[in-house]
């Protein structure tokens, strides 16, 4: 399962095409909820099994709540890098 | 239960009994491989005993020989050393019938199917006589322990009572001709129900082994079965087998569905493909026994079953959208509990809604999904996708999740030919207008849905 910052980005990207929720200015600092893309809970719960599906685990899992796409590409960076 | 064979013998004593892949046995073979188990469990003194075998004239005659000591005998699941090794050690067992060689039972005396099967080494005929009028003579209690599938747990061990189970069988009609598919293991409840119903209709049990949809629609070609019972996920596997090797119907003239809600497109699918058939579902379990067959193939049960009256073996009342039954022919308790009041109410853990006069089930309640707080029921929602064109199999179930507790999620079995993308997408238009909870969250694509005892497992968090 690849982590890199792009296929993670295809992930999320293809979520929010199918949802009809990809701002036409998306990019990695949009905020993923409320006046950002606008994912209501149910919406990132499901983003939370799909990353787990596509990338062998996700952040939401460890509690957090990431707010960008950046910070969930964070995640899957590499320690150190 | 060996007087139902006895009866066949006196009639018809060559009359076909059981086939399976490896053996034939009339009526009156059957009755000497009971009478012979029960000569050898009476000179050892064995009271209690467990089969660790899966082939039908390897149990048969077990049960039947059981029944006529008041042995009370245990047929374990076909599973695998570690799993049979746990059950023989919770159950007590110190005696187990088996040719297994991965056993590992250092404190059971395992005996080898040969030492109570094979006729040589047995007693004649005169003495099985013999044997068989003591046993007539014997008035003593008829036990037997049936395990649970697990699917809510752990297996538990149930106490049976051959007279109640036998009991249920007072109205079955004369079944001669008939060819029954034993569609169930015999360490099941609805396998030990088929098996009275074939014997006290004094038909032929056909039992393939492994008891696997494949096999089971092969030896309804082979061996001309008539009549069929078996799960709704059965049955769904078995019409896909169908769809896929394209070899002829098999001529059913009955098919019941037990053991979970029978789904409407389910009953549909059925009902097209075998046109000549008669459709019925039973509502059984191994704690309160079998309530009835209901014969006009719609879903659910009719009100009717709600009006009794406290004269009838079962009875049936809704109470908080849950299923309670009041049984006198069902079991006598759980292994190591106290003896259930046979008047007692019992709560079946069946959901249920009454619409137009109709009982319809709506899924077992420890399998509702909790959704952020919100309760969804998988079974609605298993309905919705199985009747996507593409979809084989569908399940639906509860999967952890960090945000909201849980999410509905669904794996699908496709079509052969189905493309799986298209399918995804198919589910998911087709679940868009369930409520936002009830949506499924989680899509996946595989090639087998979990199940145990042929019902689909949809407890949270079993994936």
């Amino acid at each position: 399962m690849s982590t890199t910052p792009a296929d993670v980005e295809r992930t999320v990207v293809d979520f929010l095409t199918r949802l009809e929720k990809l701002p036409a200015e998306f990019d990695a600092t949009t905020p993923l909820y409320a006046d950002g893309v606008g994912l209501d809970s149910l919406e990132t719960a499901e983003l939370s099994a799909l990353l787990e599906d596509e990338h062998g685990s996700d952040p939401f899992s460890t509690g957090d709540l990431p707010q960008t796409l950046a910070e969930i590409q964070a995640f899957y960076a590499p320690v150190g890098a | 239960m060996i007087e139902l064979v006895r009866r066949v013998v006196r009639e018809e004593p060559d009359r076909l009994a059981l086939v399976t892949g490896r053996a034939t046995l009339d009526y009156a073979d059957l009755l000497a491989a009971a009478l012979r188990v029960a000569a050898v469990l009476r000179a050892d003194g064995i009271t209690r005993f467990a089969v660790a075998d899966f082939e039908a004239d390897v149990v048969l005659p077990c049960l039947l020989g059981a029944s006529a000591t008041g042995a009370e005998a245990c047929i374990l699941p076909p599973d695998d050393a570690a799993t049979v090794a746990d059950l023989v050690a919770r159950f007590g067992h110190e005696v187990v019938l088996t040719d297994r060689t991965d056993l590992d039972l250092p404190a059971t005396r395992l005996v080898p199917t040969s030492a109570w099967l094979t006729p040589e080494l047995q007693a004649a005929d005169a003495e099985l006589q013999a044997v068989d009028a003591e046993l007539q003579a014997v008035d003593a209690a008829r036990p037997h322990l049936v395990l649970t599938t697990g699917t809510t747990g752990k297996p538990r061990g149930v106490r049976q009572d051959w007279a109640r189970l036998v009991r249920s069988t007072a109205r079955v009609a004369d079944g001669r001709g008939e060819r029954w598919l034993l569609a169930y293991g015999l360490h099941q409840f609805a396998g030990l129900q088929i098996l009275l119903h074939t014997m006290a209709a004094g038909a032929t049990l056909v039992a393939p082994a492994p008891r696997r949809p494949r096999e089971g629609l092969a030896a309804m070609r082979t061996y001309d079965v008539t009549h069929a019972s078996a799960t709704p996920t059965y049955w769904r596997f078995l019409l896909a087998e169908l769809r896929s090797d394209g070899g002829p119907v098999p001529a059913l003239q009955q098919i019941t569905l037990g053991g979970e809600a029978a789904p409407g497109p389910v009953l549909d699918q059925l009902r097209a493909t075998f046109a000549t058939a008669n459709l019925s579902h039973v509502y059984a379990a191994s704690e309160f026994g079998a309530t009835g067959s209901t014969r006009d193939g719609r879903p659910g049960l009719p009100i009717e079953v709600l009006e009794r009256g406290d004269d009838a073996d079962i009875a049936m009342k809704v109470v908080d959208g849950e299923l309670w039954v009041r049984s006198r022919i069902g079991m006598l308790g759980y292994h190591g509990e106290p003896e259930v009041d046979p008047d007692t109410w019992r709560a079946t853990g069946d959901l249920v809604e009454v619409v137009d006069g109709r009982i319809l089930f709506r899924g077992r309640a420890s399998e509702i999904i909790n959704v952020g707080g919100v309760k969804v029921h998988p079974l609605p929602i298993e309905e919705t996708v199985a009747a996507v064109p593409g979809v084989a199999v569908a399940r639906v179930f509860g999967r952890p999740n960090a945000m909201t507790g849980a999410i509905v999620a669904v794996e699908v079995v496709p079509e052969p030919d189905a493309d799986p993308d298209a399918v995804k997408a198919a589910v998911r238009d087709a679940c868009a207008g369930l409520p936002a909870a009830a949506r499924p969250r989680s899509v996946r694509i595989v090639d087998a849905v979990q199940t145990a005892g042929d019902k689909i497992v949809r407890r949270t968090g079993e994936q």
